[in-house]
């Protein structure tokens, strides 16, 4: 990928997720982790971004106001919660799984960011609504012929959820419930967040799991009923995990 | 007999000198003390023209205290000096003709005080009438109070017209209905408003038609909706369910659903279900002993001889829903289990010798009862023949044909209750239910909800019955006294041509009664006799005047009179889509296919809307990113 490409498109990316671990940006731009780091020397000389070690593993890099201004976003500016480190890895290991795929390509699909559909919310985010990990939109096909190159669910768009840590199976269910149901898109007037006949947002919602989260997901998936074909459930892909395992922080050094 | 006379006139000089007197010396104090005269005067005339109570005007004497201490401290002297300098400055000033300057001077302490007289003199005036003692005449109480209600009612109106002077809700978890005209045994206020958990309990409207009875209730269902949903947000409380039986049914029924979910919709609930036209329910998630009560009293059933196939019937039906191989799945699924044979082949393994001698003594009657289901079916319609269960939606609205298809709504209504007293049982998710039985007189043969109104408390599901009579009530009176008795929530009384017996709820309260000796007509003298007599709280023959979107809330032995304020919706989409079924199939169960051509129309507008419809397999993609998911 050329020089400039991965410059925006690391960008993007990082604004997209809130903040990234080098190993995740280095994978999302498709590039060796070297050059990653050298492009996030780049950004933080530039006052795009700031990098820092927030917890184990990897410097988390995220982006500045200025660097959010450049990349055309308007998101708010702040250094990733250290509560939701683990969640934002392993949200950012599906994204980059699922686009990895050789379907994903095909399908023209797109990711569209837990970030993105907060933003939509502006500041009058409801209590009440729940927003997914991110959501998957795979374009309906241009004509009859393409499907045959496309992929069979084009038009569905698919809710994206990461659970980590098992919660309740009432919980778990409502929220899938109320996925599923979801006929608007976020931030629309609170009348048409679920209009009874009108198609649903979301042909399905793929849930991905850690093994301690697993039974409780399966078991609410089963409470669903009917609904339950509308549930898939997989393990968190392999790079999800928060490197408890890793290296000492300090080895990796400090841009700063 | 000269000294006798003479004496007479001196009495008669005597008397008419101390009234003159007395006169005179009043006048003379009012005169002086001109700016307390002439703010009592305005209190006084602004309270008999707003209908207030005397207790306002005090009121706003006491929020007058931080300004009078103010200037009693400013001014640095003795209270009763610095009065006194300021009632000779007002006059000064007054004399000079600088009469601005001079009520500027005296204001701090002229309004307090004259407030105060002003609610005492008004206060005076009201018990002297309610008394009987006022007044030129006896009938004098009577055209005060009617006089007082006219203006009661004018402020109130005024005041719901205000734009945003009446909220929906209010802290505290109050839901405001409108403006107070009036109050009995009942604390008085601006706002009338009745508690969340008054909406918790059960509620009894009676109202006859184009008297505002579904504006209140439109209001009711709001406020209990928002402030249901409030409380859920802040975790004090399962979310809110309202369900609706318009027993009417009708355009008219279709015009309130459309306008109870725009109501609702900004009341904040986010889906409401309009049954059977937009979405659908299922009977058949009911338990199998359930459903095998509510199939049979579906079925209008005759007594004396007529109970033995009854008892066929039930007999029947029960082998058909509790069938070794589970419960039937559609009123299809039914039909075909009573059919001869499929009986005796479902209990052919796993019967008793008692399940088999049931089957082949009701063999003979099994064509009758399949007849019988074949016609209630066709005639209930596939509203009961899911997909759908209550929780798919925060709001549903059911309209019964119970206009032009009594024993249809009926039974309608019967399945609904039950399917509802079901979910509020064991449905997956704990809701606050509040069922609402609109022209519950139309369905009121059949549905016996006095006995859901007993035991429904329990069940987190309170019972809100409007009916535009008493009779309508029930079918007998003691049917209807229970049900009115058991409204915990409160009566809501609007104009009905026979008040007495709901009047009855709210008792009678201790009056003073006085009688005056007649002088000569048309002059009755101030002299008679008085006794505490027991007068009922509410007012029949108030009842009967009540004017459109008046109501009365009889609770707790008091009763308020309120103005209610209609609540103004959204307008309806323009083009846009029509609602359709709910969902979700409820768990366990898919979704029904109806053959009806009716049901069609019924179906979602989108196929993968259906659970379980066909969704393309999307394994391969997944199983590439994430590898394959466990066996399940």
């Amino acid at each position: 990928m050329p020089s400039a490409d991965i410059h925006a498109a690391g960008l993007v990316f990082t604004a997209e997720m809130y903040g990234v671990q080098l190993d995740q940006l280095a994978a999302a731009v498709g590039a060796p982790e070297r050059r990653a780091v050298a492009l996030v020397a780049r950004w933080t000389n530039a006052g795009l971004a700031d990098a820092a070690r927030l917890g184990p593993g990897p410097r988390w890099v995220w982006l500045t106001r200025a660097g959010l201004a450049t990349s055309g976003l308007p998101y708010t500016a702040a250094a990733p919660a250290l509560s939701r480190l683990a969640h934002l890895r392993a949200v950012t290991a599906v994204r980059l799984a699922l686009t990895a795929t050789p379907q994903f390509g095909a399908g023209k699909a797109f990711w569209r960011s837990e970030r993105r559909l907060r933003a939509r919310f502006g500041r009058k985010i409801g209590l009440r609504e729940h927003i997914p990990d991110g959501e998957v939109h795979w374009p309906d096909a241009a004509d009859e012929g393409s499907v045959t190159k496309g992929v069979a669910w084009a038009g569905e768009c698919w809710a994206i959820e990461a659970e980590l840590t098992p919660k309740t199976l009432t919980k778990t269910v409502a929220v899938m419930r109320e996925v599923l149901a979801r006929t608007g898109d976020y931030g629309c007037p609170a009348a048409d967040i679920a209009v009874p006949g009108r198609p649903a947002r979301h042909a399905r919602v793929i849930y991905l799991c850690s093994p301690a989260a697993w039974p409780v997901v399966t078991r609410a998936r089963g409470a669903l009923g009917g609904m339950a074909a509308k549930v898939e459930i997989r393990l968190l892909p392999q790079g999800a995990q928060y490197f408890p395992h890793s290296p000492p922080a300090a080895a990796h050094g400090d841009p700063r | 007999m000269r000294r006798w006379l003479g004496l007479l006139v001196a009495q008669a000089v005597l008397k008419g000198l101390v009234r003159v007197a007395v006169a005179v010396l009043v006048a003379a104090a009012a005169i002086a003390a001109a700016p307390v005269t002439v703010i009592a005067a305005i209190g006084f005339g602004a309270a008999w023209y707003q209908g207030w109570q005397p207790r306002r005007l005090l009121i706003a004497s006491a929020w007058c205290v931080p300004m009078v201490v103010t200037w009693l401290v400013a001014s640095g002297h003795q209270p009763a000096a610095v009065a006194y300098d300021s009632w000779l400055a007002f006059w000064r000033l007054a004399r000079t003709g600088a009469i601005p300057r001079a009520a500027a001077t005296i204001a701090p302490l002229a309004v307090p005080l004259g407030l105060v007289v002003g609610g005492l003199a008004w206060s005076y005036r009201i018990r002297s009438l309610s008394a009987g003692a006022g007044g030129l005449s006896p009938a004098s109480s009577v055209a005060f109070d009617q006089r007082q209600w006219r203006h009661q009612a004018r402020a109130a109106r005024a005041r719901i017209a205000a734009p945003g002077s009446v909220p929906l809700t209010m802290r505290d978890d109050l839901l405001v209905v409108g403006a107070v005209i009036r109050t009995v045994g009942q604390r008085a206020g601006q706002l009338a408003s009745i508690g969340y958990q008054r909406m918790r309990s059960h509620q009894v409207i009676v109202g006859t038609t184009g008297t505002g009875k579904t504006t209140l209730l439109l209001r009711l269902w709001a406020g209990f909706m928002a402030t249901g949903l409030r409380r859920h947000a802040a975790g004090l409380g399962p979310p809110p369910l309202l369900v609706v039986l318009d027993c009417k049914g009708g355009s008219a029924a279709r015009r309130i659903a459309d306008r109870v979910r725009r109501v609702l919709r900004e009341a904040g609930a986010r889906s409401t279900a309009v049954w059977p036209d937009e979405a659908s329910l299922s009977l058949w998630t009911l338990p199998p002993r359930q459903l095998t009560t509510t199939l049979v009293d579906l079925i209008e059933h005759g007594t004396g001889g007529a109970a033995y196939y009854t008892d066929v019937m039930e007999a029947l039906v029960g082998l058909a829903v509790e069938a070794p191989c589970g419960p039937p799945g559609s009123s299809q699924d039914l039909l075909a289990r009573l059919e001869p044979g499929w009986l005796s082949m479902a209990y052919a393994s796993t019967g008793t010798a008692a399940d088999h001698a049931m089957i082949s003594s009701a063999a003979g009657h099994l064509a009758d009862v399949a007849l019988r289901y074949r016609t209630l079916f066709r005639r209930l319609g596939g509203g009961l023949d899911g997909p759908g269960s209550f929780e798919c939606a925060d709001a549903w609205y059911c309209i019964l044909e119970g206009t032009d298809l009594i024993s249809v709504a009926e039974s309608q209504a019967r399945a609904l209750v039950d399917l509802l007293a079901s979910f509020a049982v064991r449905g997956p998710v704990k809701r606050e239910i509040l069922l609402a039985v609109d022209e519950f007189s139309a369905v009121s043969r059949r549905l016996p909800i006095w006995q859901l109104y007993e035991r429904a408390r329990a069940l987190g599901l309170a019972v809100q019955v409007s009916a535009q009579s008493w009779q309508g009530l029930g079918a007998s009176d003691d049917e209807r006294r229970r049900i009115a008795a058991s409204a915990e929530g409160g009566i809501w009384l609007l104009r009905t041509p026979e008040p007495e017996p709901i009047a009855v709820f709210a008792g009678t309260r201790k009056v003073v009664d006085t009688t005056r000796r007649l002088a000569r007509f048309p002059f009755w003298a101030h002299a008679g006799s008085s006794r505490v007599a027991e007068r009922p709280v509410v007012d029949a023959g108030l009842i009967r005047a009540l004017d459109v979107g008046q109501a009365a809330n009889i609770y707790r032995g008091g009763v308020t009179y309120v103005q209610v304020k209609r609540l103004v919706s959204a307008p309806a989409a323009v083009g846009g889509s029509k609602a359709g079924p709910v969902l979700a199939a409820p768990a366990g169960r898919e979704a029904t296919d109806l053959t009806e051509a009716g049901a069609a129309a019924r179906m979602p507008t989108s196929g993968r809307d259906l659970a379980g419809a066909a969704l393309p397999d999307v394994s391969a993609v997944l199983d590439a990113a994430f590898g394959p998911e466990r066996p399940r």
